[in-house]
């Protein structure tokens, strides 16, 4: 095995083994030929029979080779058959010959020191125990020894400290504080009083030039207002100029107009006929159409007259036709009887 | 052992542990941690502390207690915390006005009260005048239900009045419109004539900041406040004077204003004061300031200039006072007077 990994380099090249670790094999039964042994048959070593556990002082010297067999009832057969064929393998194993009368072969240790060797193996309990604590006992009072004189002393009222001179500091610092702490805030107020007395003059100060802005604003108004209506007067002098130059020049135009009017009338009016003659007009309306209408009469009666005589001779002629015709029928019918 | 305070911590714990203890449910306990609080805030850096720390929420629960006592400290706390900028900062950004707002119909008069001063805190800031500004109707209200209220209510009374008024007249600083809006000019004429100059001074300072849009002076003038503040140009307290002198300076600037003013015969009364104040008091400048402009505004009427043009040797002394402004005012104003168009 060793030899057939001797100069097996590693993929890589980064390490060579001179002997590849490799797992151990597990010799089963079923080992694939040496061809295929390329996959190694990892077997678990805390399975593996070959290696000793647990108490190596009850195993057996000397173990021979029982051959590896996993099921259990077999066991005892294979025992036996071992068994069998030891005692077989016996016979024909080359021996020892047998010894001499009065001699006996025995085993025996041929090491510098010679060991006891027995199957059971001699052994003592041995326990220990600690005993319980006890309780350290209470040192004792350490008394030194009495050495000296003995002396004894007393303080008066008023002998360590003055009370009023030791106090003094602590007063200060109290009263100090106090009226430090009065004083920031009497500062305090002061300023708030200053920045109130500012705001109050800014106030003032805003107020009047609000109030001067405003003037200044409300003046410019009411000038240019008084501007405006300035202009505006002025324009209505101006319209009101030329209107009254129109008006003088309409007026003489008019009155050169209606200069020769008057004869102009007169004229149409004599042209008209609106100035006559009231004996002329009267006797042409009233005596022209009497003698006319006299004249219609008297040529009406003729005209009567006229047609009366007319009718007349009508019907004698009528009369006398029908006589005539009565007698040329009758002379007719004379004439046919 | 002061019985009315609860043992405050050592160091850092103090201020986080009085909050704990503020959700007792015995009302005294309550009462007693929000005093020792109460001395505690004063102090700057605890303040800071408890601003970071958020502990302000918790308030909110305490405004809204049944015990009066515990919401009037509650509020004198909230007073205390708008004293500095932190606090007002941590104030409006947090949800406490709606409850401090609530607290103003409260019944008892103190907590009221203590409500009432630290809105005036914050009205003082512009951010907290900002977010006071839809408040103002409402504290509009509660003027009126003063004024229905017995004339002599005393301190109490007087007090709540101030503090609405300067509350207001801050928030009018900004923007008086929602003031205006609420009919302000005539309820604060009425307050003109109140007992106490205090309640004048501040009722006359908030009528300065509602002159000052065009339609306040309009309402101004309309209304029947002229006379009354005329009437306060000869008050004893300078303050109150300063301020209606204000008024009258704002309500001239229109012309409307100007005629009504010429027909209260304000000019002598103004001249009096400027003769009277020449000299140089810190308080009484604005008072010659005052003057100096209303009767500016009243010398460009014609009116006006020729009454002024008769008193021009008194202007002429005044551009020779010590202070600046004045010189300036009192320049601008002999320039008016003796222009000519």
């Amino acid at each position: 095995m060793a030899s057939s990994s001797h100069g097996h380099k590693h993929s890589n090249g980064l390490y060579t083994f001179s002997s590849r670790p490799r797992p151990v094999d597990s010799s089963s039964k079923c080992r694939e030929p040496s061809s295929e042994r390329t996959q190694y048959n990892y077997g678990n070593i805390m399975y593996d029979r070959r290696v000793v556990r647990g108490n190596t002082h009850a195993q057996h010297i000397l173990p021979t080779t029982a051959q590896p067999d996993p099921a259990e009832t077999q066991k005892q057969m294979i025992k036996k058959r071992a068994a069998a064929r030891k005692q077989a393998w016996k016979q024909w194993r080359l021996r020892t010959p047998e010894a001499l009368q009065g001699r006996k072969h025995i085993d025996v240790q041929t090491e510098l020191y010679l060991e006891e060797l027995s199957d059971h193996i001699v052994s003592t309990h041995a326990e220990c125990q600690t005993d319980a604590f006890l309780d350290k006992p209470s040192t004792p009072l350490f008394i030194p020894a009495k050495s000296g004189k003995d002396v004894g002393t007393q303080i008066e009222e008023g002998e360590l400290f003055d009370f009023d001179r030791e106090v003094q500091p602590v007063l200060e610092v109290l009263v100090g504080r106090t009226v430090e702490q009065a004083l920031l805030e009497v500062m305090e107020e002061e300023e708030l009083a200053c920045l109130k007395a500012q705001q109050r003059a800014f106030e003032e100060l805003r107020h009047n030039e609000l109030a001067e802005v405003e003037r200044l604003q409300e003046q410019e108004r009411r000038h240019s207002e008084e501007k405006e209506r300035r202009v505006a007067q002025q324009k209505e002098v101006l319209k009101k100029e030329r209107e009254t130059a129109e008006k003088i020049a309409a007026r003489a135009y008019t009155q050169q107009y209606l200069a020769d009017l008057i004869p102009a009338v007169f004229t149409s009016l004599r042209n008209h006929g609106y100035f006559y003659d009231p004996v002329e007009k009267d006797i042409e309306m009233n005596f022209f159409p009497w003698l006319m209408a006299e004249v219609n009469n008297t040529l009406e009666k003729r005209y009567i007259a006229r047609e009366m005589l007319d009718a007349i001779i009508c019907d004698v002629t009528e009369k006398r036709l029908e006589e005539f015709k009565e007698l040329d029928t009758q002379s007719a019918r004379d004439w046919q009887v | 052992m002061d019985s009315t305070r609860a043992p405050v911590a050592f160091g850092r714990w103090d201020v986080p542990l009085l909050f704990g203890r503020l959700q007792q449910p015995e009302a005294a306990e309550r009462l007693r941690s929000l005093a020792s609080l109460c001395d505690l805030m004063r102090d700057p850096e605890r303040l800071y502390r408890t601003v970071t720390g958020g502990f302000l929420e918790q308030l909110q629960d305490l405004l809204k207690d049944e015990d009066p006592s515990v919401r009037s400290k509650t509020c004198e706390l909230l007073h205390l915390v708008t004293a500095h900028s932190i606090g007002r900062q941590a104030v409006l950004s947090s949800s406490l006005l709606p409850s401090l707002s609530q607290l103003l119909d409260d019944s008892s008069s103190s907590s009221r009260i203590n409500a009432l001063r630290a809105l005036n805190c914050l009205a003082l800031l512009p951010a907290g005048a900002d977010a006071l500004l839809c408040l103002v109707p409402k504290l509009m209200l509660k003027l009126q239900q003063q004024d229905g209220e017995d004339e002599d209510d005393g301190d109490d009374g007087d007090e709540e009045e101030v503090l609405l008024l300067s509350t207001i007249s801050c928030c009018s600083r900004l923007d008086a419109l929602p003031a205006l809006a609420s009919d302000g000019v005539s309820l604060l004429g009425r307050k003109l004539t109140r007992r106490s100059p205090e309640v004048r001074r501040e009722a006359a300072a908030s009528l300065m900041e509602l002159s000052i849009p065009v339609e306040g002076k309009r309402q101004v003038c309309e209304g029947a406040v002229l006379p009354v503040l005329v009437g306060l140009l000869q008050d004893e307290d300078v303050d109150v004077r300063t301020n209606a002198a204000g008024v009258v300076m704002n309500v001239a600037i229109i012309t409307a204003g100007k005629l009504r003013c010429l027909d209260l015969d304000v000019v002598p009364v103004l001249l009096d004061l400027l003769s009277k104040r020449l000299e140089e008091d810190e308080r009484s400048k604005a008072l010659v300031l005052y003057s100096l402009r209303a009767l500016t505004a009243l010398a460009e009427a014609p009116d006006g200039r020729r009454l002024l043009l008769q008193q021009l040797p008194l202007l002429a002394r005044t551009t020779e006072a010590r202070h600046p402004d004045i010189r300036r005012a009192a320049q601008t104003a002999v320039r008016v007077v003796t222009w000519t168009p």
